[in-house]
């Protein structure tokens, strides 16, 4: 009996030096008390070697899970991650509006700039109307162009096109075969969809399918000890390269009869052979700026309305930068400290904008906030996503040909097209 | 060597066959001692649980990752809990295989049977007090259990919940019940127990003339030998909390809202089985009634076990006793292995 008593006391002895081990292996917390929220969060005890995400939502202030959501008490990582918004993307379009939404944030009103949320998942982009139109058409399941179905069912009431409502395309309710092969094969690049394997096609969905321009990966590298963080993961940017844009676009061709996808197969090896397919021919503008020089917040992000095409949304022409034969670009002068013109220059700053300076405008008014007249009727330019600094003339003054009413892109280039 | 208190809560000798572990497997004793650490462990865990809504989950996730060895309480509390029942039951089948509520030891069973149920009731008490989603299911499931008893549900559900449906009452009112209410009954009971026990005679055992093996054991062998279960079970709880931590999900955020994690605590895996059946109130609610019942009734319907027969296990005299426990014993088993197996 004592030599049992004695086994028995060193056995619970052990037991007592395992619980102060597994004691002494409790991560220190590193607590965060965001000044938004008020609340104390331990993200960062695992998580501490985590880049800011951008310098407008800084983490002091946003802290984590004010967009991620999750537990944030929690220091084990199932529970903690387990009421995680959209996994790893918060900005994923089921999520977006508790995530990113709010009257101060993202989805604010059209007045104030702050409609990012309503425009983003009503833009082209998002419900794939014009591919989906186009395509019922083809095929004879709808008697015209107009949009009827999007990739969700989504309303926009006070749509400027007269398309209040979209329902959702749901292929089982598709008689044509041809209908159901598009579904099935070619819903790869709308902003919901997981994008097609393949290093060239990776992208996130949501508002980081363009603002978060990185490559994924499939461990989350968000840990040094993982493997390293890659760079610009854990980022929202509005500085995006064309690079980001080509996950989808100019990917390759789509062929409508044996309703495939056909992936472009040359192999760039220039800016210019990579920016654009073989296809067609382009200024030099077009390829030495990135698309979010040309086209803008409202093209790409839409205006809040449901659209039937692309083309409704799309206005940027050669004339908006360059004018025509007899009208200078149209400019405007900033006077309100408060104009979006200086919330953007802030958020990506290419250009020093000063109260007073003047910038281009489009036709609908958007500031081109990162193009300026200089004083010799010049006009200079900064490329959002690499900041490098280009001039260029106006048409009055030049040599140029064209005609009044031959004014859309497509007549410039018969000119100032590059051969690939 | 005077005994001390301790050793004056014993008897000053015990049959020996009878207090061999093979006999009485520990149980009654452990049970006990787990008791004692549910009680300690849950004082300490007062000072951080908040018993609201809002702040239940969020407090033991305080307690488990923040607060210094606080996970290791709170893992010795469940482990503790659930190895009480585990226990408890044990000593339950051990008392009928052995004929031990033979008279005058019978309205002491009655007691050790309450006191089962009240342990039942504080584990299920104290899973509601986590109010996260993982028993969420369990606390609809299980207060509309009530609700379907007919004539007396409503009124007999409001006093539970205290509102129309699980909220801010019913988790204050489930405290209230788990640290104080079932607590003073488990208490009381229990020194209710252990006095009858020493009043009925101790461990039962055949009387002098008919006991075939005269050796007995002192006080102090005894205490000597339950320290040697205390230090075992001491560092076995201990590993089980380092190695397998209580669990823990995401807090309630919306009472009307549940998630598809629909599960009952195991020690109703049973219950839940049988509600497959049909009628929520026969299955639910009459059955494990009957199923108590029974229980209760042994001593007293079934033929009682011979004097001659007591202190040794699976006596003749009490057979039919033993076989329809054996039964009862098995179905409950099966139910909550059959709860167990994933769904397809």
């Amino acid at each position: 009996m004592r030599r049992s008593l004695l086994a028995a006391s060193a056995l619970l002895l052990l037991a007592l030096l395992v619980s102060l081990w597994q004691e002494s292996r409790r991560p220190i917390p590193i607590a965060l008390t965001p000044t938004l929220t008020g609340q104390v969060e331990y993200c960062r005890t695992c998580h501490a070697d985590l880049p800011e995400i951008s310098h407008s939502h800084p983490v002091e202030t946003f802290g984590c899970v004010l967009c991620h959501g999750g537990e944030r008490l929690a220091l084990n990582a199932d529970l903690a991650h387990s009421t995680m918004r959209g996994g790893a993307n918060p900005s994923d379009f089921s999520v977006v509006e508790a995530s990113c939404g709010g009257e101060n944030c993202h989805s604010g009103a059209a007045a104030d700039d702050r409609d990012h949320i309503q425009r983003a998942t009503s833009s082209i982009q998002a419900t794939y109307a014009g591919a989906i139109a186009s395509l019922r058409y083809t095929f004879g399941a709808q008697p015209d162009l107009n949009a009827r179905l999007g990739i969700y069912a989504i309303q926009a009431p006070h749509s400027a096109s007269g398309i209040t409502e979209l329902a959702a395309f749901d292929p089982a309710q598709e008689t044509n075969p041809a209908i159901r092969a598009f579904a099935q094969d070619c819903l790869y690049c709308h902003l919901s969809a997981q994008p097609m394997p393949g290093e060239e096609y990776s992208r996130f969905n949501g508002c980081a399918a363009c603002h978060s321009p990185a490559p994924l990966f499939d461990s989350p590298p968000i840990f040094s000890e993982n493997g390293g963080s890659q760079r610009g993961a854990h980022s929202l940017t509005t500085a995006i390269p064309y690079t980001q844009c080509n996950r989808c676009h100019n990917r390759g061709n789509y062929d409508l009869r044996s309703m495939s996808f056909v992936p472009r197969s040359d192999h760039s090896t220039s800016r210019l052979s990579d920016y654009y397919q073989p296809i067609a021919q382009f200024t030099r503008c077009e390829w030495t700026l990135d698309c979010v020089d040309c086209h803008t917040r409202t093209e790409v992000m839409g205006d809040g309305s449901l659209y039937s095409n692309k083309k409704d949304i799309q206005y940027i022409q050669c004339r908006t930068c360059h004018g025509t034969l007899t009208e200078l670009p149209k400019t405007k002068t900033l006077t309100d400290p408060n104009h979006l013109a200086f919330r953007l220059a802030f958020l990506n700053p290419v250009i020093d904008l000063k109260l007073g300076d003047t910038v281009l405008v489009t036709e609908k008014g958007e500031p081109l906030w990162n193009i300026r007249p200089l004083s010799d009727g010049t006009y200079e330019l900064f490329d959002k996503a690499n900041g490098q600094r280009f001039t260029f003339r106006p048409v009055i003054g030049s040599g140029c040909e064209q005609k009044a009413d031959e004014q859309a892109s497509q007549d410039c280039h018969k000119c100032h097209a590059v051969e690939r | 060597m005077r005994p001390s208190f301790f050793h004056h809560l014993h008897p000053p000798t015990i049959p020996a066959r009878q207090s061999r572990f093979r006999y009485t497997l520990a149980a009654g004793g452990l049970a006990v001692f787990l008791m004692l650490i549910l009680l300690v462990t849950g004082a300490l865990e007062m000072f951080y649980y908040i018993p609201t809504p809002d702040e239940a989950a969020l407090s033991i996730q305080t307690l488990a990752f923040l607060v210094p060895y606080g996970g290791l309480v709170r893992n010795l509390h469940y482990w503790s809990a659930q190895l009480l029942l585990v226990v408890s039951a044990a000593h339950l089948l051990r008392v009928i295989f052995t004929g031990a509520y033979a008279p005058p030891r019978r309205f002491n069973y009655l007691l050790g049977l309450f006191l089962f149920v009240t342990a039942i009731l504080l584990d299920f008490t104290g899973y509601v007090l986590r109010w996260d989603e993982g028993v969420h299911w369990a606390l609809v499931a299980g207060t509309n259990l009530v609700k379907s008893i007919p004539l007396l549900g409503n009124t007999l559900y409001g006093i539970l919940v205290g509102g129309g449906q699980p909220g801010a009452a019913t988790l204050i009112r489930f405290y209230g019940w788990h640290i104080f209410g079932l607590t003073l009954a488990a208490i009381i009971l229990g020194f209710w127990h252990i006095f009858r026990l020493r009043r009925d005679g101790g461990i039962a055992v055949p009387p002098p003339p008919l006991r075939a093996d005269q050796a007995r054991i002192t006080r102090f062998e005894l205490v000597r030998r339950e320290g040697l279960a205390m230090l075992l079970a001491g560092a076995a709880l201990l590993l089980l909390s380092v190695f397998a931590p209580a669990p823990l999900a995401a807090p309630i955020t919306n009472t009307a809202v549940l998630t598809e994690f629909t599960r009952a605590p195991w020690f109703f895996l049973w219950v839940q089985e049988l509600l497959r059946l049909g009628s929520p109130f026969l299955w639910g609610v009459l059955v494990p009634l009957a199923v108590l019942l029974l229980l209760t009734l042994i001593p007293y319907v079934f033929p009682k076990p011979a004097p001659a027969e007591l202190g040794r296990w699976f006596p003749k005299s009490n057979r039919a006793a033993q076989i329809l426990v054996a039964i009862l014993g098995l179905a409950i088993l099966s139910l909550i292995a059959l709860a167990l197996i994933p769904n397809p």
